[in-house]
């Protein structure tokens, strides 16, 4: 017990910073890329000192894949278990593997639909170029449109119907909604009609943003709804997992929906479209592809992506007019996370979030405050991932 | 006495060797021709020189003091002015204002009137003074270049890197700007001129500088470097006549944007 | 001098400030009219100091009302565990203010425009979230209970020191927008790069320009919470926020008078239009007020990109500088 306490107060800081400072100059006299060596050479030379920095230092492999590809992660959750089984040695998350086991498969069940939303924002930022910031209010729309979509049925006609049939109804209302949006108030920024373009995107959505929120408020009220359940099913016992049947098809909606996303991008001549404006408006534009037009496409299948996931997710969360501002903070950090316009990207960060919102909540030491700072995990790693590489996991070079 | 000292300078990106040990000498107000083939490295070495870039490896020296690795605006301060591929004028200012910034940056406990008087005249000397209370970005493209030059005449530096200063440029404007280098050359400061345009950049410098691949390749009095196999080799890939193959690059590419990016 | 005091605009400058002085003569009846125009001044100050760091230093941060929160919090966490008078918490809150400014200020020297953003945001919700969760400390959602600036203090004094504090903000702002520090915040916004190559320290002054407006925030913070006795995490809400930033939009963010202006006139009318007597009947307005607000703000954004207000600024304040449409007339008599 004593000697890890005594290890890491006192040689982990040393290697740490051996690792931080000295190492990337190793690499860089070497012509290698140092940025990824001073993170690994500071984490690894907290845990494992000179037994990680020893090889480094004398072979220099190449450690860039491995450091975007997740090799930090592992490297970082090494050290968190590390720190938990010191301070707090009776934590669940030291003890109990089987909790843990649930927490991140509970985690990356949500985060499929997390991702969901956030690929509709990295698709806007890809062929725009512009972040939407009005991107929660749409999931928030979404969510409400099902919502009354099922109560008119059942008040009107008195049929009681699933609540995935909310989720292409929602998808197409949010989609009016945006491209109405991009045509009024975006087209112009791009027919170079508004001055200071950067600002002014990032002001526009912002305040279309505040007005579907405060319509949203007007109309419903401050009062919490949800609908009914996908499935009446209590739970699902997975040899030691848990699961929620409920929230396992919200993330099928998911994956179905991200397949269908991916298709559309890579097999029709529409998605070829989006992504050859993505890479170079120009070239597209002497190619015959209209830039403006696959401008609104994108915003609209963009919002539509919100709303669906909103739809989707109705079931399984409570809904109030203010829940896109977490979701949109939410997909912010998925998408800087994941590298801005990546929609790979999007769906690893999705499923990181997810991942690290669920365990930090189930491990963090006092539970009753671990649910609490819930999304304030991902903003720590999303706060860290702007400062260190703006460009994200999977982004292109700046 | 102006002197500016590029030792052995290396800078690479990633794996990529933008500049391999280039090393030249500056001595007075010479006017110094940089050329060489898109992708050479001429960006790449003014943002050396200006502290954009910390170069990998060897040192500037300017005027007795080593600058490398010091910010750019201290640079600019010691007297390293510059102006940029693509005009870069405070856009959502006035003229005036445009030329103040350098001033008040040049002189920390002046105020902004002591510098009108000579903002004033530095745009007549352009022949902008009726623009002075213009909005920049009210200005053409060719007097958004002027107003560059301007600019760097209030930052009062011994040396002048002007990159591509004739891309897009009537011929009016043209006479314009070769006044300029002219008379401030006239004045005793050093300039450094990075051009596609052959005809001019033979005609204006009395040195040329060739880089290719990170190297210099040439350095030399226009007429001898225009004779350089190795020059000629650069140019064509291959041995071809030598006079065809120097005006052949005049049509090439005008943009150099390859290193703006990295 | 007397005929440079004559311009149009002193005259306009006087006769506001006249205004606002002399209207607890008329506002002393109602408590809570006075209470609303006091707000609305905390409110000035918020818009006017964010369009110093956005709308003329180029840096959209969205950490403002945090800052304020950070100033509130500060005085209030002090003067009870501490036992410290108000006047000393708030200078306590607004050094802490400064501080976290400086901070993140130096953090962001990368970042630029939606990253900014981005960051500012994370931020504000991290410590929004912190706030609510360690009740232990901050007394979570119930909000913290801060003392009135001093004993017996009535509405009118209260009053003039937020109105004191406006007044002194803004000429503080004034002079540091037509100062040197103006023209270098300025020609950064426009391009940091070529700033720096004319020999600007676009490092100092963008930290620089963070601290100097989360000073003033924290300490308008501060004062304001004290004044209304208690400030809770729900203040430093994004939404809060973009209340803020929709005030100075509407007002005009490049302007420090447009933004405070329109702030003002737009916290006022919120408070006001609670309820409207339409033909004897009463309609509650309530989150109406709101949709309505974001409705304007995305039009004056569209079509009147520099604020309601420029025109009228325009034609008092922007001296000398004449219109764009001037200069293309001068080019087009060149080019002919």
């Amino acid at each position: 017990m004593t000697i890890p306490i005594l290890w890491l107060v006192l040689a982990g800081p040393f290697w740490a910073a051996l690792g931080a400072w000295r190492l990337p100059r190793v690499y860089r006299k070497k012509g290698l890329d140092d940025a990824p060596a001073r993170l690994i050479g500071g984490l690894g030379g907290l845990t494992l000192g000179p037994f990680l920095l020893g090889p480094l230092w004398y072979f220099t492999p190449d450690l860039g894949r491995w450091y975007w590809g997740g090799g930090t992660g592992i490297l970082a959750a090494f050290e968190l278990v590390g720190l938990f089984a010191i301070m707090q040695s009776d934590n669940l998350c030291v003890t109990n593997a089987s909790y843990v086991a649930n927490q991140a498969a509970n985690g990356l069940t949500i985060g499929f639909i997390y991702a969901l939303m956030a690929v509709g924002l990295t698709l806007i930022y890809s062929v725009q170029g512009i972040i939407s910031f009005a991107h929660g209010q749409f999931y928030m729309l979404g969510g409400y449109v099902s919502y009354y979509l099922l109560l008119f049925l059942s008040e009107r006609f008195g049929i009681e119907v699933n609540p995935i049939v909310g989720v292409p109804v929602a998808g197409l209302v949010t989609m009016v909604v945006g491209f109405a949006f991009e045509r009024l108030f975006l087209r112009p920024m791009h027919l170079g009609r508004v001055e200071r373009a950067g600002e002014y995107a990032i002001l526009i959505t912002f305040g279309f943003g505040f007005f579907l929120q405060y319509t949203a408020l007007a109309i419903v009220g401050p009062f919490s709804q949800k609908t009914g359940t996908y499935l009446q099913a209590g739970s699902l016992q997975l040899g030691t997992l848990v699961m929620i049947p409920n929230r396992l098809i919200a993330a099928a909606v998911g994956i179905v929906l991200i397949a269908l996303l991916l298709y559309l991008l890579n097999r029709t001549w529409t998605g070829k479209g989006l992504r050859a404006v993505s890479m170079d408006k120009q070239a597209a534009a002497v190619t015959g592809i209209n830039p403006l037009r696959m401008n609104t496409l994108a915003f609209g299948i963009g919002t539509m992506l919100a709303g669906m996931s909103g739809a989707a997710l109705i079931p399984v969360f409570t809904w109030v007019p203010w829940v896109g501002m977490t979701a949109s903070t939410r997909s912010y950090v998925i998408i800087v996370l994941g590298g801005l316009g990546s929609v790979p990207g999007a769906l690893f960060g999705g499923l990181i979030i997810g991942l690290v919102e669920a365990l930090g909540a189930g491990c963090y030491p006092d539970p009753s405050k671990g649910a609490a700072y819930k999304t304030a995990f991902g903003l720590i790693i999303f706060a860290l991932m702007l400062l260190v590489r703006p460009t994200g996991l999977f982004g292109r070079e700046p | 006495m102006i002197e500016l000292q590029v030792r052995d300078v290396y800078k690479s990106f990633g794996g990529i060797q933008a500049l391999n040990g280039v090393s030249f000498e500056i001595q007075g107000n010479q006017l110094i021709g940089l050329i060489g083939p898109n992708g050479a490295g001429k960006t790449t070495l003014t943002n050396v020189l200006d502290g954009v870039y910390r170069p990998t490896g060897g040192q500037v020296w300017f005027n007795g003091e080593r600058i490398d690795g010091l910010p750019p605006y201290e640079i600019a301060r010691r007297g390293l002015g510059r102006t940029f591929q693509v005009t870069r004028a405070f856009r959502r200012m006035t003229v005036l204002e445009n030329m103040l910034v350098p001033a008040m940056a040049l002189h920390p406990t002046a105020r902004q009137r002591d510098f009108h008087k000579k903002a004033w005249e530095v745009l007549e000397f352009l022949t902008m003074d009726h623009l002075g209370r213009e909005f920049a970005r009210s200005l053409s493209g060719g007097q958004q270049k002027l107003l560059e030059l301007g600019r760097l005449l209030m930052l009062d530096p011994d040396i002048i890197i002007l990159d591509e200063p004739f891309a897009g440029v009537h011929p009016k404007l043209m006479e314009t700007i070769y006044e300029y280098i002219d008379v401030v050359n006239k004045q005793g400061k050093a300039f450094i001129i990075i051009s596609h345009d052959m005809e001019s950049i033979f005609t204006l410098s009395q040195r040329l500088l060739v880089l290719n691949f990170g190297e210099l390749i040439a350095d030399g009095k226009p007429g001898a470097v225009k004779r350089d196999p190795a020059v000629i080799e650069a140019y064509l890939g291959e041995e071809e006549e030598e006079e065809e193959g120097i005006v052949l690059i005049e049509a090439g590419d005008m943009e150099d944007a390859e290193e703006s990016d990295a | 001098m007397i005929k440079r005091l004559l311009q149009p605009r002193w005259i306009a400058m006087v006769v506001l400030v006249g205004l606002l002085v002399a209207s607890p003569a008329y506002l002393k009846d109602s408590p809570y009219q006075m209470a609303v125009v006091t707000g609305a001044f905390f409110y000035a100050i918020l818009a006017s100091s964010w369009a110093l760091l956005a709308g003329i230093a180029g840096q959209f941060s969205f950490a403002h009302m945090a800052l304020a929160g950070i100033g509130a919090y500060t005085a209030g966490i002090l003067g009870r565990d501490l036992g410290t008078t108000p006047l000393q918490g708030i200078i306590a809150g607004t050094v802490l203010a400064g501080l976290v400014g400086l901070v993140i200020g130096i953090l962001c020297l990368r970042l630029r425009a939606a990253y900014l953003a981005l960051f500012t945001i994370a931020f504000s919700e991290i410590l929004r979230i912190w706030l609510l969760t360690e009740f232990q400390f901050t007394e979570g959602s119930n909000g913290l209970m801060l003392d009135k600036l001093w004993e017996g203090i009535t509405g009118v004094q209260e009053y003039y020191v937020m109105l004191g504090l406006l007044l002194g903000s803004m000429a503080l702002m004034y002079w540091l927008a037509s100062s040197r520090f103006g023209l270098f915040v300025r020609s950064m916004r426009e391009d940091e790069e070529a700033a720096s190559a004319m020999g600007v320290n676009v490092v100092r002054y963008k930290v620089l320009i963070f601290v100097i407006t989360s000073l003033i925030v924290g300490l308008a913070g501060a004062t304001f919470y004290h004044q209304v006795g208690i400030v809770t995490p729900n203040t430093m809400e994004i939404l809060q926020m973009s209340l803020v930033i929709a005030m100075a939009v509407i007002g005009g963010m490049e302007s420090l008078l447009g933004a405070a202006i329109g702030a003002f006139f737009s916290r006022v009318s919120l408070e006001m239009l609670r309820e409207v007597g339409v033909f004897g009947f009463t309609i509650e307005l309530g989150a109406w007020r709101y949709a309505a607000f974001g409705l304007l703000l995305i039009f004056t954004l569209r079509f009147a990109q520099n604020g309601l207000l420029y025109p009228i600024i325009d034609r008092l304040f922007m001296r000398g500088a004449r219109k764009d449409t001037v200069a293309k007339r001068t080019l087009a008599e060149e080019e002919t």
